[in-house]
């Protein structure tokens, strides 16, 4: 983006009197330098590949839909003045995904600028802040989650490992110590009873700081589980999992970010066996869309770039059924139509729930075996389908935090 | 240069600073309001770096205390207390005051190494405690609030977020500036330059180092207010080592041997950060380079140098000078172009859309465009180009220095230590 040049372009266009048609202005603020970049980088990578097939199918209001790219640095109060860059730049839609601190800045600075600015209204979309207080007490009208929470993954892992007789008696909670981890462990006992088990032990743990999971694994191994449950990610997960294959310890991995790139390679053999639970999967798929994609960007979609494109093949969908005829853009309407569109994704429909916008979606449990049809990292491991659960069954109550202005309240 | 061309000066800087930005766009409003942050932070770390000699490495500590502070007087407001929104930065500077106190009574205990090392674990210590004290701190997503009405003024565009920055940063900056030239002032860059001396002088130099300690704090408190005032948010990441390490960078590229050394390196890389972020992903690596030349082959930084040239400026013979320094310039840019093609050249040749394209080409190198031109990547003048740039920029820059030493009589650059704050009395 060539600041000079927007700032001569836009001043051409005040200049000149009947102004074309409005493009539709996306921004997204990601992680595209420091720690979280590999994942932020997964996330732009989705976003460009969706507008890119809504500027195939002739964009929106007569403009090809314009994308624009903003290195928050992984930190919220980069994000905050990325936010406000964006605004300058007029866009009209955000997406983030890779931290929920960041989606928590970004939906309240979101909120403060809507009412502020009545009539120019800017929609965020989250792809991956899946904190339960975004959709709890920030919930707002024009954030927009798409992805799953913690109870979600929960309660699917827990239906479709009970099913296939992998989840036994006795459960252990493992997770880490910040919104996310404590998510997680809410989520797991609040399932008990009908996952018919006991949660024979819980513990939360530093993000990030620990380099030697045999304390921890020594409790679990005193507890006998049969399945431990972890949201733990990257270096996290991939510690305890060989503490765990060290120590000899035969229990069942229920995990969440176990598809992040580099853990599959990185777990070897240890990662047999264990289960996950996603947004989406190639092999839970007919593959039409898996090709689609490497076909445009020359991998097939890993980690969150399946569940990120199809957010924007459902914001299509809400897109075509408006029409500002080449005028003001109003993004109040394209949330309404958004919140009235349902997505029939390759794993099933997705619609949004207008109580606290939260989409119900399905979610994807899958086990790393051997010789998959679509290999991770490089090697001869992979995920395997178990069962795809449909959104209904695990979508979670609307939080009573959750209380939402709608427009014109 | 007296005091008064400074103060001269300063005007003529605040005259433009008030009247221009009603005509800049919000993205260059936002840019100035962190500018402006990021200048007065950079002049309370350089009180006790540059002129205390006390080497911070934590003061991202009472940069984000003095933001929450001022949040959490911000959230009352929003509930109700009667507190005029613009008088929030006094508790910033209240919090960074007393949290400088007691953090500067353990850290000045020790000095050099030992005592950045303890600022250091300070800063690290709130860092990893703030994600669990959610009631503070508000857990990793922070707390938030939204600045209220006052008087008719709502404080609701950037613009009079810019005002209300502007005028706290000219306070505290004057005020700063002022102290440096109090008694006590001068006793700072006396702890610096001889603390032996100061003792048997009669002062306790434990006592006067909190005191500098905490005014240090209290300014930067002041910063991180104003940043909470403009994101209306705060969380943890504001404690984090890369915040400390920034205002670092920015002190000593600016020069923390001048007074106002610190907001040219301020300015400098939040302008740099604000217009090149989005251009290219390799910022940072041109900020780290930046930084080692600067420290490499102008250890004063850029305000020591401006500061020598005015110094000299009678001394110096402008018109010999004239034509090396312009060609010495010319070599830099022209050095400088050529590191920016490799490193963007480099970028692309091993990124991902390259790889996905060497893919579909079955191997081959295909086109690449960069610069808003094709390049082939085996091609000629692909290598030929940077080559020519670095080998006759490195030539223009080596020939230019050397005959400038040779009009300057290889004389040796005066002591760095030896620089006064910009205007003597």
């Amino acid at each position: 983006m060539h600041r000079l040049a927007f700032l001569a372009a836009a001043s051409a266009v005040a200049l000149a009197a009947p102004a074309q048609a409005e493009p539709l202005k996306i921004g997204i603020i990601e992680s595209l330098s420091g720690a979280q970049t590999s994942t932020g980088r997964l996330y732009a990578n989705a976003v460009e590949y969706g507008v890119d097939q809504i500027n195939k199918a002739g964009g929106f209001n007569g403009e090809p839909v314009q994308v624009t790219e903003y290195d928050n640095a992984g930190g919220a109060p980069e994000a905050a003045d990325k936010f406000r860059q964006a605004v300058a730049d007029g866009v009209d839609i955000i997406f983030q995904g890779a931290s929920s601190a960041i989606a928590g800045q970004l939906t309240e600075d979101v909120r403060k600028h809507n009412i502020r600015n009545a009539g120019h209204e800017v929609m965020f979309i989250n792809l991956g802040g899946e904190a339960m207080e975004l959709t709890g007490e920030k919930c707002q009208f024009y954030h927009f989650r798409f992805t799953t929470t913690a109870p979600m993954r929960v309660n699917a892992l827990v239906n479709a490992m009970k099913a296939d007789g992998d989840l036994g008696t006795k459960v252990y909670s493992i997770n880490q110590n910040y919104s996310w981890g404590q998510d997680m462990q809410k989520a797991v006992e609040a399932a008990a009873d009908t996952g018919g088990y006991e949660v024979v032990g819980e513990v939360l743990h530093d993000v990030n700081k620990i380099q030697d999971f045999a304390p921890f694994v020594a409790r679990i191994k005193a507890a006998a589980p049969d399945t431990v449950f972890t949201g733990n990610w990257s270096n996290d997960l991939l510690l305890l999992m060989k503490a765990t294959g060290d120590a000899g310890l035969d229990v069942t991995f229920a995990t969440a970010f176990l598809d992040q790139p580099g853990n599959i390679a990185n777990a070897g053999k240890t990662a047999i066996g264990h289960y996950i639970a996603n947004n989406y999967d190639n092999a839970a798929s007919d593959g039409k869309f898996a090709e689609d994609y490497k076909a445009a960007t020359g991998h097939y979609p890993i980690f969150v770039e399946g569940h990120s494109a199809f957010a924007l093949a459902q914001l299509k969908q809400a897109l075509d059924t408006l029409d500002f005829g080449g005028g003001e853009i109003d993004v109040t309407k394209i949330a309404l139509a958004l919140e009235d569109s349902t997505y029939d994704s390759p794993v099933g429909p997705s619609s949004v729930r207008k109580a606290d916008h939260q989409t119900i979606r399905p979610v994807v449990v899958s086990k790393v075996v051997e010789n998959p049809k679509y290999p991770a990292d490089d090697t001869d491991m992979g995920f395997q389908t178990v069962k795809v659960v449909p959104g209904e069954d695990a979508i979670y109550p609307v939080q009573d935090s959750c209380q939402m202005k709608r427009p014109g309240e | 240069m007296g005091s008064m061309r400074i103060l001269a000066l300063l005007a003529v800087l605040l005259a433009l600073l008030i009247a221009v930005p009603p005509f800049l766009d919000l993205s260059w409003q936002n840019a100035l309001v962190n500018v402006l942050i990021a200048s007065l932070f950079a002049l309370a770390f350089n009180l006790l770096a540059g002129q205390a000699g006390l080497l911070s490495f934590g003061h991202a500590a009472y940069f984000g205390i003095g933001a929450f502070a001022a949040l959490h007087l911000m959230i009352a407001v929003e509930d109700g207390l009667a507190f005029p929104t613009p008088l929030l930065p006094l508790a910033g500077a209240a919090a960074g005051f007393l949290a400088g106190l007691v953090a500067g009574y353990f850290a000045t205990m020790r000095s050099g190494v030992y005592f950045a090392l303890v600022t250091l674990a300070i800063a690290e210590l709130l860092h990893s405690l703030a994600p669990h004290l959610a009631g503070t701190f508000g857990g990793e997503a922070g707390i938030s609030s939204m600045r209220m009405p006052w008087q008719g003024i709502v404080f609701g565009s950037m613009l009079e977020v810019y005002y209300l920055t502007l005028g706290w940063v000219m306070l505290c900056g004057l005020g700063l500036w002022a102290y440096t030239r109090t008694p006590f002032g001068r006793l700072t860059l006396a702890l610096r330059d001889n603390e032996q001396r100061v003792l048997f002088l009669g002062y306790d130099a434990h006592r006067a180092k909190v005191v500098v300690f905490a005014i240090s704090a209290m300014a930067s408190g002041v910063a991180g207010s104003l940043l909470a005032i403009s994101n209306e948010t705060a969380n943890y990441s504001l404690f984090a080592t890369d915040v400390s390490a920034q205002v670092v960078l920015q002190t000593f590229v600016g020069g923390s041997t001048v007074f106002f050394g610190p907001v040219i390196g301020a300015t400098l890389f939040t302008l740099f950060s604000f217009l090149i972020s989005d251009l290219t992903r390799s910022w940072v690596f041109y900020q780290g380079l930046i930084f080692v030349l600067v420290m490499l082959f102008a250890p004063t930084g850029i305000g020591g140098i401006l500061y020598e040239l005015v110094r000299h400026r009678r001394q110096l013979d402008w018109s010999r000078l004239a034509w090396p320094a312009l060609q010495s310039i010319l070599g830099g840019l022209l050095l400088a172009g050529g590191i920016v093609y490799l490193t963007e050249t480099a970028a692309v040749l091993f990124g991902q859309d390259y790889a996905m394209r060497r893919s579909g080409a079955a191997g081959a190198l295909p086109p690449y465009e960069l610069f808003g031109i094709g390049w082939e990547p085996a091609g000629v003048l692909t290598w030929l180009l940077p080559a020519v740039l670095l080998l006759g920029g490195g030539g223009l820059l080596v020939a230019g220095r050397r005959q400038i030493d040779g009009v300057r009589g290889r004389r040796s650059a005066p002591a760095a230590d030896a620089a006064p704050l910009g205007g003597t009395p």
